[in-house]
């Protein structure tokens, strides 16, 4: 069991540039160590000798200071759940066998695991759109393991992956937007075919084949070879620009013309939150993030973005089960959580 | 000299398989255990019974352009790459080089990396090497009391970026 709390990552904050249409913004990047096969071939004592190298550079580097690095205990099902709803580590990561490691700084803003699909795999993430903050942090984290290590690069395909989908820059810059205007005026497919149609990827909030929930979506490139850090992050900054503008209009259009039904909706999932005695993930997800349209439309008052954002990761099981401190069968665990969630909307 | 199994290129090969074509001429496989018994030659009479199979894999490998390209570091073999979609280690980008370009090529619509490259951090890290040298050194002539020295190396690690300390 995780021994943590309820403090979330400052990049759920809703602080952040378009907060009321963007989640977070994440870069990551993928590199690996030359001379050392990459994870598909590794042996034990190759993932060891990996875990070393990346222990030794984050505490030469500074960033053990900032952090904590998670190894062995903890990163397997179930509880490395916690790390994946928490967006700092994938679900293959999770569910994968072997030596792996898993670094998270204090603030949850960078993370980085070792022996994922590639050696390294880091990520900056931000409150809203802001590119340039989670570059930084990524970026940061690059250049200084980059001075000790020696990441393998070729200089015609860029930083070498293990799988060619990302080799080059190595990086996938994503956004989550969350997207209910769009959803409710039926405009969310063409969208995101145009997004789809310059190159981007569209997903669900927890990576491939997750299921899009609470018209919450994650877009991201696709190509990470032939064009520059800069100029992905440009391609993708501009289409998101696009589609928070295209949301505004739909959610003006809605408190325009449909009102009444808008608040109604927004009134009955804010119900529903505060009246319920059991509650599955799915639906809390679905709910709360109505009730974050209502919020970030003036239509509630009371609440505050950052809370409706940050409960969308807490009420999620694994970290649910460790807030409340112990694991829980599911159907009990439906029961504490709208218990939770009564706790938290009750003003 | 050790003979590699021609299908993983890693283990050593426990048999070999000989076929002889309409022409008479032969070509020659060799399997280690793994591979024999991966693909279920298990027995002598599996093996019989598999004989058939093993040359058809073998024939198809022949006519397959990409025979023989397994890559050096790790054994994989273009066709396991193709299988996986995952490459085996850095070495296999040289190796495959022609093979994943198209590939490559179709995914990014690119075959030229532009952007960030590591040497910045290499050069970073040679530079960080070149100071604590010469830190080291200043501090062996300051124990030596040899002044002239330790005031060269003292603009050498000024020249070299380094926060003098009081």
């Amino acid at each position: 069991m995780n021994p943590r709390t309820e403090r979330v990552g400052s990049w759920l904050s809703a602080t952040g540039p378009e907060s009321d249409v963007v989640i977070s913004t994440r870069v990551r990047f993928a590199r690996n160590l030359a001379d050392v096969p990459f994870p598909i071939r590794m042996k034990p004592e190759d993932q060891e000798l990996v875990l070393d190298t990346v222990r030794w550079a984050l505490k030469e580097t500074g960033f053990l200071n900032r952090g904590r690095f998670y190894e062995e205990v903890m990163l397997d099902e179930p509880d490395g759940h916690y790390f994946v709803e928490r967006h700092l580590a994938s679900p293959d990561f999770i569910s994968s066998k072997g030596k792996k490691g898993l670094y998270v700084s204090d603030d949850e803003t960078l993370s980085l695991m070792v022996n994922e699909e590639d050696h390294l795999r880091f990520q900056g993430l931000a409150s809203g759109l802001d590119f340039s903050l989670a570059f930084a942090l990524a970026g940061e984290m690059d250049e200084k393991l980059g001075s000790q290590v020696d990441y393998a690069f070729s200089p015609q395909f860029g930083f070498l992956t293990s799988c060619p989908t990302n080799v080059g820059t190595g990086m996938r810059a994503s956004v989550f937007l969350h997207l209910p205007g769009l959803v409710l005026t039926r405009e969310i497919e063409k969208v995101l075919r145009g997004a789809y149609s310059v190159g981007l990827l569209v997903r669900g909030i927890y990576g491939e084949g997750s299921e899009t929930r609470g018209n919450l979506f994650q877009i991201s490139n696709q190509k990470t070879l032939g064009q520059s850090e800069a100029e992905i992050i440009e391609v993708i900054t501009n289409i998101c620009r696009q589609i928070i503008d295209y949301e505004h209009k739909a959610r003006e259009y809605l408190m325009h013309n449909l009102r009444v039904e808008v608040e109604d909706k927004v009134f009955r999932s804010l119900g529903i939150l505060r009246g319920a005695r059991i509650i599955s993930s799915a639906e809390a997800t679905n709910l709360l993030a109505t009730v974050r349209l209502g919020v970030s439309l003036g239509i509630i008052n009371e609440l505050k973005l950052s809370e409706v954002t940050s409960l969308l990761v807490l009420i999620r099981p694994a970290n649910l089960e460790a807030i409340l401190g112990e694991k829980l069968e599911p159907a009990e665990r439906d029961e504490r959580r709208a218990t939770f969630i009564r706790q938290k909307l009750v003003r | 000299m050790k003979r590699l199994c021609d299908i993983c290129g890693k283990n050593e090969a426990i048999l070999t398989v000989r076929h002889l074509d309409k022409e008479g001429k032969a070509t020659e496989i060799g399997i280690c255990a793994q591979c024999a018994k991966e693909r279920g030659f298990s027995g002598v009479e599996d093996l019989q019974k598999g004989a058939a199979e093993l040359l058809a894999e073998l024939k198809a490998r022949i006519e397959d352009k990409d025979k023989k390209v397994v890559c050096p570091k790790c054994g994989m073999s273009f066709a396991e790459f193709k299988r996986v979609g995952r490459l085996g280690c850095a070495s296999c980008y040289l190796t495959f080089g022609k093979e994943i370009e198209p590939l490559i090529r179709r995914l990014h619509g690119s075959v030229q990396h532009v952007g960030k490259s590591p040497q910045e951090g290499v050069k970073r890290a040679q530079e960080r090497l070149k100071i604590q040298r010469l830190r080291k050194e200043l501090e062996v002539a300051i124990k030596e009391e040899d002044y002239e020295r330790a005031a060269a190396l003292r603009d050498l690690l000024r020249e070299a970026g380094d926060e003098p300390k009081n």
